[in-house]
């Protein structure tokens, strides 16, 4: 009998749900100043992004530059909700937000049948096309000057609890996506979607799917991500630095796996927070040099760069063993 | 359902390309339980019949009927759920899955006709095609014989009615083609799956078919047992070229 792999092994289920717990308890048992507080929160909201491409650009190989304009979508249809003479509970928004961005990505519908690079540079256009509509549509997102939203010390605080729950329920979704026949069926259109269509696979129906899934996530996380910064303008929400973020994210951490959309996040935003501050033209150029280096020698990102350091480390282990054994 | 319908038929299919006429005005009977062999020279439509009633390409006029119920014009995976499914003469394997999960992606839409979970009805699968010992290997370590053992286990997955074979058999060698013909033998045998066979490697197909059909220039030029077929002038003709037998001046 084959020995299959439970959707969600133990060996990754317990550290992780540790790991949850723990950031939950931080600021409550330990303390954070507000500084550390926001970066955290941030990379959560990132990480969620960065994972919800990943079901495209990893499991599925369609590797989208557009992704900017659902979270734009979902973070201002959020805004808007919140801002309306009837102030919607911000979950509520956040949540319809992420719905609006879910029912925009149906629109991908015809681009899904390009595959590779004649997907990725249609997706370009969708995304500078929506940033330009949005930008020149002022009723709704109030034009270049963007729009402020009520500042409320409090939720800024809950947020990260917020943010948290989204990641944990995102890198949960990962797995179970990866893991169960979806996830099987989704790497074999990646592999050969003729092939996968001659066993059965209705590649149509499921690369919407993930589409649909994929893109109001990200609008959810612009939701949030909204009510995180209380102002937002088009050409951040839905500008061409943002799509690729969840490009380069995934592609340093390790595109196709889960820990390596987590990991990407970290170190984009940690870099950017660093780089940002004390040398702005230096991190664009930096990424730009770690991408390099990565499709060069490690295609799997940091993740692949971990297996070989653990491979080797177990090798040497085992050599020792070994000399030690012989007499 | 009724006696006098075959499992599948095609009735004056046909497909152009341009202006050429891969596949022109074909019938073809496929009975339950039987073998049927389509043979012919290169470039007389084989595949391409094979893609119109797989559903992989639409054809340009006619229809497949399975059961006399009319199954054209519907895309591939479709027709797999309706009991059809084919392999590639050149092999295709998900090379980013494990053996075990390229046949599972087949078993995900066998369910339909079997019981268990996917994952049970590969491991099953592979048991018969004699490929459980690699179940957790990637395609790519597989010799040529195991990736066409892999191909026809992962069609095998669907729980078919119907499995077209392009080419299985060619390229292996003597003992490995007789493995591969025994196990096409216990698939229509153990698991009462019909065959439809295009093979070149002659001995297979005239030992395994109970019919054999002649393709040549798109037409179906004969069909019958193996015997009737290989003493038929127009199937000497096609392979041989005319004059074959006469004297030659």
């Amino acid at each position: 009998m084959t020995r299959w792999p439970a959707i969600f092994p133990p060996r990754a289920a317990i550290p992780f749900a540790l790991v949850v717990v723990a950031l939950a308890l931080l600021p409550v048992l330990v303390g954070v100043t507000p500084y550390e507080r926001n970066l955290f929160t941030l990379t959560f909201l990132m990480i969620s992004g960065a994972l919800a491409w990943n079901w495209m650009g990893g499991y599925l190989g369609q590797v989208s530059f557009g992704h900017a304009a659902l979270f734009g979508l979902g973070g201002f249809v959020a805004a808007r909700l919140m801002l309306h003479a009837n102030p919607t509970p911000a979950p509520i928004a956040w949540f319809l937000g992420g719905v609006a961005a879910g029912i925009f990505s149906l629109g991908a519908h015809p681009m899904l049948r390009l595959r590779g690079p004649y997907f990725s540079i249609a997706t370009i256009g969708v995304g500078e096309a929506s940033r330009l509509l949005f930008t020149y549509w002022e009723e709704f997102t109030g034009g270049a000057s963007g729009l402020s939203l009520p500042i409320d010390i409090g939720m800024k605080a809950l947020l990260y609890w917020w943010a948290l729950g989204l990641m944990a329920l995102v890198v949960v979704a990962s797995f179970l996506i990866r893991r169960s026949t979806l996830g099987l069926q989704l790497l074999a259109i990646k592999a050969d979607v003729d092939a996968a269509a001659d066993v059965g696979v209705n590649a149509t129906f499921y690369q919407d799917l993930v589409m649909v899934l994929s893109g109001a996530v990200v609008g959810l996380t612009g939701g949030l991500y909204a009510s995180f910064f209380a102002f937002i303008e088009p050409s951040d929400m839905f500008g061409f630095d943002r799509s690729i973020a969840f490009v380069l994210m995934s592609v340093i951490g390790g595109v196709g796996t889960i820990l390596g959309p987590v990991l990407g996040a970290i170190v984009f935003v940690l870099l950017r927070q660093f780089l940002l501050a004390s040398y702005p033209q230096l991190y664009l150029g930096l990424y730009g040099l770690l991408l390099i280096l990565i499709i060069l020698f490690e295609p799997l990102g940091l993740t692949g760069l971990g297996l070989r350091v653990a491979r080797a480390v177990r090798r040497r282990r085992a050599g020792a063993r070994r000399v030690v054994a012989s007499p | 359902m009724t006696t006098a319908d075959p499992l599948l038929a095609t009735r004056a299919i046909s497909k152009s390309f341009g202006g050429l006429k891969a596949v022109d005005g074909v019938d073809l009977e496929l009975r339950e339980g039987e073998i049927l062999g389509v043979i012919g020279p290169n470039g007389a439509g084989k595949t391409t019949l094979f893609s119109l009633i797989a559903g992989s390409i639409p054809p340009t006029s006619g229809e497949v009927l399975m059961r006399g119920f009319r199954v054209s014009r519907r895309p591939a995976h479709k027709l797999v759920r309706a009991g059809v499914v084919r392999t590639h003469q050149i092999v295709r394997p998900f090379p980013n899955l494990t053996v075990a999960e390229n046949v599972a992606v087949g078993a995900i839409h066998g369910m339909w006709r079997a019981t268990g979970t996917p994952r049970e009805r590969a491991a099953e699968v592979l048991e018969f095609v004699g490929l459980a010992d690699r179940a957790l290997d990637l395609p790519g370590t597989l010799t040529l014989a195991g990736r066409k053992r892999l191909e026809l286990a992962r069609a095998l997955a669907t729980v078919p009615l119907v499995l077209m074979l392009d080419e299985v058999i060619a390229g292996l060698n003597p003992a490995e083609a007789m493995r591969l013909a025994a196990l096409i033998r216990r698939i229509r045998d153990e698991r009462g799956v019909a065959v439809i066979m295009i093979e070149h490697v002659m001995p297979a197909v005239m030992s395994l078919s109970d019919r054999v059909a002649v393709l040549d220039h798109g037409k179906k030029i004969a069909e019958g047992t193996p015997a009737e077929v290989v003493g038929n002038p127009l199937v000497v003709e096609a392979y041989l070229g005319k004059g074959h037998g006469e004297a030659r001046p």
